[in-house]
């Protein structure tokens, strides 16, 4: 019987070592593979006629666009235009991810259950519009972490507060994708656990699988909502911090 | 907690900028430019649609008022037509009129003559018998044969005082 941590194992395919670093093809990198494959099919197939009037291929690939390009409108501005491809990736990468962990049977891995890969991309993130809102506003941009109007006293204290909040961006941003994501997976497996245990116990155990079961359904359609949920909420938060460099709150 | 292990943060980091590198790429250079110009076709035609229903729609409105112009002229036109010939009509009536109650002046003042006349004519008579009546009433009664023309003036005396009196 796995364990409910078991899932998260990395496994490595293909061992590849270059000048002393590993980057070997795991089943982490395989997942992305797909996911990469996914998306082309998707947005390769729903575009192909690129027609006027869209079927329903066509209409969802639209709709995505059109839901982020809306998105990045409302928080960022028009000037965030330029990040639209950006923003428009990392959304589709992080909600592909995020559901291809929630196919039954296949075992595929969710590269986002893992803190490495969601730290990377906030960090990524944190460092590109840091060094945005430098090249927006010169050194002028330090002054997003001065409160406008506080009171002289407490400036110092509201200082180190915004520094520190802005700081722990990345890692609000990566554990908040990562942690949803491990809580999700590891109770559908802990309640599988349970199915399978009583099952095996027979009997009026048996029967006592079903309640699991049925918690099991419930909660994988929670899952689902959880890991769109999670990618607008990574995506939203970039689009904001994207605002906070260009326009200074 | 496997995510937790150092060693496996390299390949999955090192794998996550190649496949996301990648995606960005294709996104940016071929989907959302492909999907871009859709969506922007689509706005165009639904705004030339929208320009050319405004224009039909201009047009319509002038053919309208054209219409009602039109309308109106010719129901001015017609009134005015009907002005005039009741003018007309009007003047025909009244010189018709004038020439009728002329002629029947004309008529009246030549019957009045004729009145006139028979009157006077009617009166000498009158006064004729009444000169013979008088000289027959006279020379009966006294025998006297009186002048004739003193008895005519006696008469044309009294008959001109009767016919002043009627008068």
């Amino acid at each position: 019987m796995a364990g409910p941590l078991e899932q998260f194992e990395i496994h490595s395919k293909v061992p590849i070592e270059v000048a002393g670093y590993d980057i070997s093809i795991t089943n982490s990198a395989i997942s992305l593979a797909i996911a990469l494959v996914i998306l082309m099919v998707f947005m390769l197939g729903g575009m192909r006629k690129a027609a006027l009037v869209p079927g329903r291929w066509q209409s969802s690939v639209e709709m995505c666009y059109e839901f982020i390009a809306k998105m990045l409108g409302d928080t960022a501005g028009h000037e965030a235009r330029q990040f639209f491809p950006f923003v428009f990736t990392l959304f589709m990468f992080i909600l592909t991810a995020n559901l291809m962990g929630m196919v039954p049977w296949l075992h595929l891995f969710t590269v986002t259950s893992h803190i490495a890969v969601t730290f990377a991309l906030a960090f990524f993130i944190f460092i590109g519009v840091t060094i945005l809102g430098f090249i927006k506003h010169g050194i002028g941009f330090l002054k997003f972490f001065v409160p406008g109007d506080a009171p002289l006293a407490l400036l110092p204290l509201l200082v180190i507060i915004e520094i520190v909040s802005y700081l722990s961006r990345p890692i609000s941003l990566s554990v908040r994708l990562f942690a949803n994501m491990v809580a999700g997976h590891t109770m559908l497996q802990v309640f599988g656990g349970f199915v399978v245990s009583l099952a095996a116990a027979g009997g009026i155990f048996a029967l006592g699988s079903v309640l699991p079961f049925a918690f099991i359904v419930a909660l994988t359609g929670l899952e689902l909502l959880v890991a769109c949920l999670q990618a607008y909420v990574f995506a939203v938060l970039t689009c904001i911090y994207l605002n906070d460099a260009l326009h200074m709150h | 907690m496997p995510q937790l292990d150092p060693a496996v943060f390299l390949p999955q980091i090192f794998w996550l900028i190649v496949v996301f590198a990648a995606l960005y790429i294709f996104i940016a250079r071929n989907a959302a430019p492909k999907i871009a110009d859709v969506l922007k076709k689509r706005q165009d035609r639904i705004a030339d649609d929208l320009t050319a229903a405004e224009q039909l729609q201009a047009k319509a409105e002038e053919a309208r008022i054209a219409f009602e112009k039109a309308q109106a002229d010719a129901r001015n036109n017609a009134a005015s037509i009907v002005l005039s010939k009741r003018d007309e009509i009007k003047a025909d009536t009244e010189a018709a009129l004038q020439k009728l109650s002329e002629e029947l002046n004309a008529k009246i003042d030549e019957a009045q003559k004729r009145i006139d006349e028979a009157k006077s004519k009617a009166l000498s008579d009158v006064r004729d018998v009444a000169t013979d009546v008088c000289s027959e009433i006279v020379s009966q009664i006294s025998g006297l044969n009186l002048d004739k023309k003193s008895i005519e003036k006696v008469v044309k005396a009294k008959t001109d005082a009767a016919m002043k009196g009627d008068a």
